[in-house]
């Protein structure tokens, strides 16, 4: 598994040190918090660094103390967590930095990975063009998020986190290419987005600076995926524990850098492609754009009841800034609007913020907007990521949230529990209530919070708070009402008929409650996660009043008085909700040239004042609060270079300046949705897959004529794909640009933390099938072939992997390995997993796509794949047989239990008893089991079992097809069942045959020393069945006879039967089996139980994690076919023949024993045995059964139990309440 | 809250029926925690559930095995550890009701008692459209059966469910407490000393509608 040193995070390269460390047990050690830009990831820094956390943040002292007024200062709110932010002015500290921290200097145009925001407004975030990691101030930054980077964006977030993690395993992460897949796409999207997929595009023709920048980006793509082959290479070369870790670390700091640089030159190319919209003048080419145009040159004026978008939009610092650009932009007097703009900076600064409020009010839009932000952020937001582990995430409002929904649920899961009950005391009634409604209001406390911390979230959240808070007072006002209206006589006050009232108030808080955390963990992502800082406001719901009621309006018990509060409200108010004003002024259309007070709203936030709406009396508090904190948090730097600002912010120098800096240009984006800690698609794909079943297939001699048909040149796939990789590592970046960027669904597939598939649509989960890279994980491709008809029909599969062939096209470079795949899947189901009954619809859309499509690419494939449609039809049974136990452990190694060699044990059977087999079948007499060994005995019960069991078929196993009443197709399941019976009866049988207790007893002892001896030989089936029997009612309630059984052998099948045991979920046999070495027969029951339960505990799909306010989109919930055939597979290891002799006339007299206790009617035998066995031992205490009098019923079994000992045979009669009449 | 809270008891359920009533989606509704995706019913802990009756943590072990519902010889190996018996049929088949009586002369064999706790369940009463098994015939059954409750259940809706688990648990509660002087007369009188107790139970719950909850 993961050692420690794999879990520690990964120290980055260029990382400057910070003084954050989210380890905050970890003490101080400053030493290496100055080091900087150190590219080598030496252990022994890895060690320094992750010790040099500290528990406080220091973001930089400020820069300047003079020029602004202090007391004025508020913190800059930043309602939505933007995990990219662009520079729009150069930053470039002068001062000395303190010990502690590192600034970021940062140039026009730059991009940062933001990892926490403090609330001063630093931002702790790594430059992408340098990697370089530190403190940079948010105020010279915009959000950047456009929408043809975004995947990219969060493609980086997840490789970032993924690398930088450590969670999973060097060798698991990088032991295949799965990981790229997401830079990749994203890569694609951008250039798919933007019109530009192809060379031959118009844009691409038409602009020389598109051209190089997008071949820039594809080189440094194939560079970075180089690096990666070069990495799989490494990690799977030379053992993990030899591996230099140093070397793998270095690659894996140079891939973090080559993942920045194509993000870079991501937004560098989309940059220029904006450029080259605007020289142009003319109709935006794509949609994109624009959208982008239009909001550029007008920003939306948000509805009232806008969205969180929208809601999000304004009030957003860098919204403003890049409107303030975007006007700037279409005034053209950029250059000079930005000098003044700046002069006004250093001018206005000194003034008070009320020069400023008016005008803003007034004709400039951006003015107004901060007004409108509420100043409650008090700490430090962090991206919500996977690579904060669990114990450091203790403070945090995300942690806060689940743990106090978490107990909301566990208190209402108990009330309603309670309100099963048929009555139940008010006292307890009350104080579950009381329990659930305190959980609740803490829940609602956390979701206030978080309101509190933003005032766009409130609104997004309002209708969901609301709804879970009037639930919660419906509960109180549901459970009071109960209370006052039951009479209290007794304790047993509330009736199970009351109950339905509360309980569908308490069903439905837990539904409200659950909705308001989902929209509440939306909002925290696209803020970003904080620590949690509770309010100290009441919610308005009266709890006590219940409880008061009970005791104003009844006489209670003692219990209740004790609950009761002091003072007793009658009815509790209308619960007054307590929700944050929040202010939201629509933006206006911005001036076509920004004015000096614009300017300076928008640059100097930090000044400004909080509007009198919020200014409730606790923000006040707060703003004390801060005030008094403000020795400690620094404000943010004031713009220091004009000038350079000047030079450097240009907008008219855009459209010739393709390949300086990064052009400032407006983002469509600052509406960032982060989504990176929900989707673990790329942090979690990796698995090492195994020897897969479609290279098992592939190289295995199938049919003589594969060898006619497929040319002997034809390529393995292991070969193939290693071609396929070389050739790719020999491609000129320039050649290979459009092989980066095949068609992918990856975005739709689902994992769990170990890697293995849990979800996904169809053309993912075959995607994934046909991989060109890697060969697909076995257990995949094999849960995939058994299972695939409980979730799609063979026709939709074939289209699915039709269509897979086709657009693999449109990625010339992968094309071959995947297209040969997809044949190779198509020929792994006809060959082997064809059920000709169900799947004969799919030929219709195989044979045309055998002669056309793949004819024409791989005519021997063609050829090959049409023969085999043809065959499958006329051939019962699979062309080619599966391996066995081709699921789980291969089978191979089974050959190590069992050498062919082997001579068969000798048989136990004398001559005499050989005699008397024979005799028997001459039409002798019939020999008792007595007269036979255990030993040989269990042998032979064994493989009769096994034969059966052996042929039991995986697709027996699947959709409850045993249970089926009619025309199963289980058959060999049946057969087990029915064998296990039929021994079980073969056993009372033999038993009750004698009238003698003591020969009873000895035959009694010759089945425990059986049973004994399958439990030897592993055959916990026949053991199964034998305890079974022993146990029964029918031969348990001899007591004559069992006294006369050795308390040794009683001890002994106390023994077997611990171990057969259904308690705690057959917690003994399951713990014997695992891992058990074959020969061994498992009780197949336990497995038909574990499938049904698979079954009915697991729905059919599952949702992907949505984006945005939408519900992600539902997906075939793979992993409960995974189970499924894992539990199949458990049972295929087990489907191995034991190396035993079969004695034919030993089989045949026990099947002749078998078919004579075998009756046409389950339960007659039953009936017909217990009867006899109390013939044999009639009851010895007549003890009466409930009498007339105390059986409201009137019917009495009484009498005639006393004498009828066959009153059970009118089990029906009295069902129907007939009066019985003795036999 | 009283004393009783403190221990907690292990009480054992059986869940019997034909195939195919549903009662699987009945245990692993009532088993599962609704907030978990993904159910594993192979390990110790798949059918264990911690509730509370009458202020009592109860942990009950619950006994399904469904698919194994042709192993008939296996069933009073099963039947043996249950306390409780949770009697599951579905309003759709005949059948399914009249095999239920079967199961429960053998319980009543298999534990030498007549009164021992069974709840009666009519699931998938969603499919109220398909009903063939009327509420008068179930309730007949019920009264022929010394009143065991009965209840109509959706396992899909996860309607009723937790109301029937409870409803047993609190029987074997209630039987537990009548006969805990000795287990070993409980054994011998057949719970004859419960009698009065029991007659008390049926008289209120007749008040209240027969004990029985539909939906």
């Amino acid at each position: 598994m993961v050692t420690e040193k794999e879990h520690s995070l990964r120290s980055s390269i260029h990382v400057a040190p910070l003084s954050i460390n989210k380890d905050r047990s970890r003490g101080a050690s400053s030493a290496s918090r100055h080091r900087r830009n150190t590219s080598s990831r030496s252990s022994s820094q890895t060690g320094t660094e992750s010790t040099s956390g500290q528990s406080q943040m220091t973001p930089p002292a400020t820069p300047n103390g003079s020029q602004e007024d202090l007391s004025q200062q508020i913190e800059l709110a930043q309602p939505v967590f933007h995990n990219f932010l662009r520079a729009f002015y150069p930053f470039h500290p002068t001062y000395a930095v303190s010990d502690t921290t590192v600034t970021l200097p940062l140039n026009e145009g730059d991009v940062v990975l933001v990892h926490s925001v403090h609330t001063n407004g630093w931002a702790d975030g790594t430059l992408l063009i340098s990697g370089a990691r530190g403190w940079l101030p948010t105020n010279y930054c915009e959000a950047y998020d456009p929408e043809s980077m975004r995947n990219l964006l969060k493609a980086l977030l997840n490789f970032w986190d993924l690398l930088r993690s450590g969670v999973i395993s060097d060798s698991e992460v990088f032991g295949n290419q799965e990981f790229m897949r997401g830079i990749i796409a994203g890569v694609r999207y951008l250039l798919e987005k933007s019109n530009c997929l192809t060379r031959e595009s118009h844009l691409i023709q038409s602009n020389e600076g598109l051209r190089r920048n997008r071949k820039a980006l594809l080189s440094d793509l194939s560079a970075l995926v180089k690096t990666a082959k070069r990495l799989q290479e490494y990690t799977s070369s030379v053992p993990p524990s030899h591996a230099d870790s140093d070397e793998i670390n270095n690659t894996i700091d140079e891939m973090i850098l080559k993942a920045f640089k194509i993000v870079t030159r991501g937004v560098r190319f989309l940059d220029v492609l904006d450029d080259d919209l605007r020289t142009r003048q003319q109709q935006p080419i794509h949609r994109l754009m624009a959208t982008v145009a239009e909001e550029a040159y007008n920003p939306p004026t948000p509805p009232a009841d806008s969205t969180s978008f929208d809601g999000a939009q304004h009030g957003d610092p860098a919204y403003d800034a890049a409107s303030r650009r975007s006007s700037s932009r279409s005034s053209g007097s950029g250059l000079s609007g930005s000098q003044r703009l700046d002069e006004q900076t250093k001018r206005q600064s000194y003034k008070r913020m009320e020069t400023k409020h008016p005008s803003a009010s007034s004709s400039r839009p951006l003015s107004s907007r901060p007004s409108s932000v509420h100043i409650k952020r008090q700490s430090i937001s962090h991206r919500l990521s996977a690579t904060i582990p669990a114990a450091q995430r203790q403070n945090l409002v995300s942690e806060r949230l689940n743990s106090s929904h978490d107990t909301f649920l566990s208190h209402l899961g108990s009330f309603i529990g309670r309100l099963h009950l048929q009555s139940q005391s008010s006292a307890d009634l009350i104080s579950t209530v009381r329990q659930s409604v305190t959980a609740g209001q803490d829940l609602l406390k956390v979701v206030e919070v978080i309101c509190a911390h933003d005032n766009q979230s409130a609104e997004v959240l309002d209708a969901a708070r609301n709804a879970m808070y009037d639930r919660i007072n419906q509960l109180v006002i549901a459970a009071r009402e109960i209370i006052t209206l039951s009479g209290i006589e007794d304790e047993d006050v509330v009736m199970p008929q009351q109950n339905g009232r509360l309980l569908m108030a308490a069903t439905s808080c837990v539904k409200a409650a659950g909705e308001c955390v989902a929209k509440t963990k939306f909002v925290i992502e696209r803020i970003g996660d904080f620590e949690f800082e509770p309010q100290n406001e009441g919610l308005g719901i009266d709890i006590a009043s219940i409880g008061a009621v009970t005791e104003e309006e009844s006489k209670p018990s003692a219990d209740i008085i004790e609950d009761s509060p002091p003072e007793p409200a009658s009815r509790p108010p209308p619960p007054p909700l307590i929700i944050p004003s929040y202010e939201k002024p629509l933006p206006q259309v911005p001036l076509a040239s920004p004015t000096p007070e614009d300017n300076f709203a928008r640059l100097s936030p930090t000044a400004l004042e909080p509007v009198a709406e919020n200014a409730t009396a606790e923000q006040q508090m707060m703003d004390s609060k801060q005030e008094a904190r403000k020795s400690l948090l620094p404000p943010l730097p004031k713009m220091t270079s004009p000038l350079m600002t000047q030079e450097d912010y240009s907008p008219s120098e855009h459209s010739s300046a393709h390949d300086s800096e990064f052009q400032a240009s407006f983002r469509s984006g600052s509406i960032a949705i982060s989504n990176s800690g929900t989707s673990s698609t790329y942090l979690s794909g990796m698995r090492d897959s195994e020897q897969s079943m479609l290279s098992q297939t592939s190289t295995r001699a199938t049919t003589p004529d594969i060898s006619v048909y497929v040319p002997r040149t034809q390529p393995s796939i292991s070969e193939l794909s290693m071609t396929g990789s070389q050739s790719t590592l020999a491609d000129d970046a320039d050649d290979g640009e459009s092989k980066m960027l095949e068609k992918t669904y990856a975005h739709e597939l689902m994992h769990n933390k170990e890697g293995q598939i849990t979800g996904g649509t169809l053309p993912a989960l075959v995607e994934r099938l046909t991989t060109h890279d890697s060969t697909p994980d076995s257990i995949f491709v094999s849960t995939f072939y058994l299972t695939f008809r409980l979730f799609v029909t063979p026709t939709e599969l074939a289209k699915a992997l039709v269509d897979r062939f086709d657009y693999v096209g449109e990625s010339p470079h992968i094309a071959g390995p995947v297209r040969l795949r997809v044949y190779n899947v198509f020929k792994g189901w006809l060959e082997s997993h064809w059920r000709d009954l169900s799947d004969h619809d799919a030929l219709s859309i195989i044979q045309p796509f055998a002669t056309e499509k793949l004819g024409r690419v791989l005519p021997g494939a063609g050829k090959r794949l049409l023969e085999l449609s043809q065959k499958v039809s006329s051939t019962d049974g699979p062309l080619v047989p599966r391996l066995v136990s081709s699921m789980g452990k291969t089978s191979t190694s089974i050959a190590q239990y069992i050498p062919a060699d082997t001579p068969l044990p000798p048989t136990g059977l004398s001559k005499s008893q050989m005699g008397a087999l024979k005799n028997w079948k001459m039409g002798g007499s019939n020999p008792t089991i007595l007269e036979f060994d255990p030993l040989e005995l269990a042998r032979q019960l064994t493989i009769k079992e096994m034969t059966i069991f052996c042929s039991i078929m995986p697709e027996e196993l699947l959709g409850s097809e045993w249970t089926k009443r009619s025309g199963s197709n289980a058959v060999n399941v049946r057969a087990m069942s029915t064998l296990s019976t039929d021994l079980s009866n073969l056993v009372a049988d033999t038993i009750l045959q004698y009238d003698d207790a003591k020969k009873r007893a000895v035959i009694i002892k010759h089945w425990i020393k059986i049973a004994h001896k399958c439990l030897e030989l592993n055959n916990y089936d026949s053991l199964m069945a034998i305890i079974c029997s022993l146990n029964s009612s029918t031969i348990i309630r001899l007591k004559r006879t069992w006294d006369m059984v050795s308390q040794k052998r009683k001890d002994m099948l106390k023994g077997l039967q611990a171990i057969v045991e259904p308690d705690k979920n057959y917690a003994v046999l399951r713990r014997r089996l695992h891992d058990h070495v074959p020969p061994c027969l498992p009780f197949v029951g336990m497995y038909l139980t574990d499938l049904t339960f698979v079954d009915a505990g697991n729905a059919a799909t599952r949702q992907l994690p949505g984006l945005g306010d939408s519900d992600g989109m539902s997906v075939i919930n793979f992993d409960k076919h995974t189970r499924t055939a894992k539990i199949i597979g458990e049972l295929q290891r087990f489907q191995i023949p034991y190396r035993l002799a079969e004695i034919a006339e030993m089989q045949e007299w026990l099947q002749a024993q078998i078919v004579r206790v075998k009756s046409s009617s389950e339960n007659e035998n039953v009936q017909q045995y217990y009867r006899k066995s109390l013939l044999l031992e009639p009851r010895e205490n007549m003890h009466p059964r409930p009498s007339p009098i105390n059986d409201p019923t009137g019917f009495s079994s009484t009498q005639k139990d006393k004498f009828d000992i066959f009153a059970w045979t009118h089990s029906r009669d009295r069902g129907n309440n007939v009066p019985a009449t003795p036999i | 809250m009283s004393a009783r809270t403190s221990q907690r008891r292990d009480y054992h359920i059986v869940v019997l029926g034909a195939g195919g009533v549903g009662k699987s989606c009945l245990t692993a509704q009532f088993v599962q925690n609704v907030w978990i995706e993904s159910y594993d019913p192979t390990i110790e802990d798949s059918y264990r559930k911690q509730i509370e009756v009458d202020g009592r943590q109860c942990m009950l072990e619950i006994l399904d095995t469904a698919g194994t519902e042709q192993f008939t010889a296996m069933r009073e190996l099963y039947m043996k550890t249950g306390q409780g018996f949770l009697l599951v049929f579905s309003i759709t088949s005949q059948s399914s009701l009249s095999e239920l009586s079967e199961l429960r002369e053998q319980i009543i064999r298999i534990k030498d008692d007549e009164n021992v706790p069974i709840v009666i369940v009519g699931n998938k009463s969603d499919l109220e459209e398909h009903r063939v098994v009327t509420r008068s015939r179930a309730f007949a059954v019920s009264q022929s059966w010394g009143n065991a409750p009965y209840y109509e259940t959706s396992a899909r809706r996860r309607a009723n469910v937790d109301e029937v688990f409870i409803d047993l648990c609190r029987q074997i509660i209630r039987k537990d407490n009548s006969s805990a002087p000795s287990y070993e007369e409980e054994l011998v009188y057949g719970g004859r000393e419960r009698k009065p107790h029991r007659h008390h139970r049926r008289r209120k719950k007749k008040k209240e509608g027969g004990g029985c909850v539909l939906l």
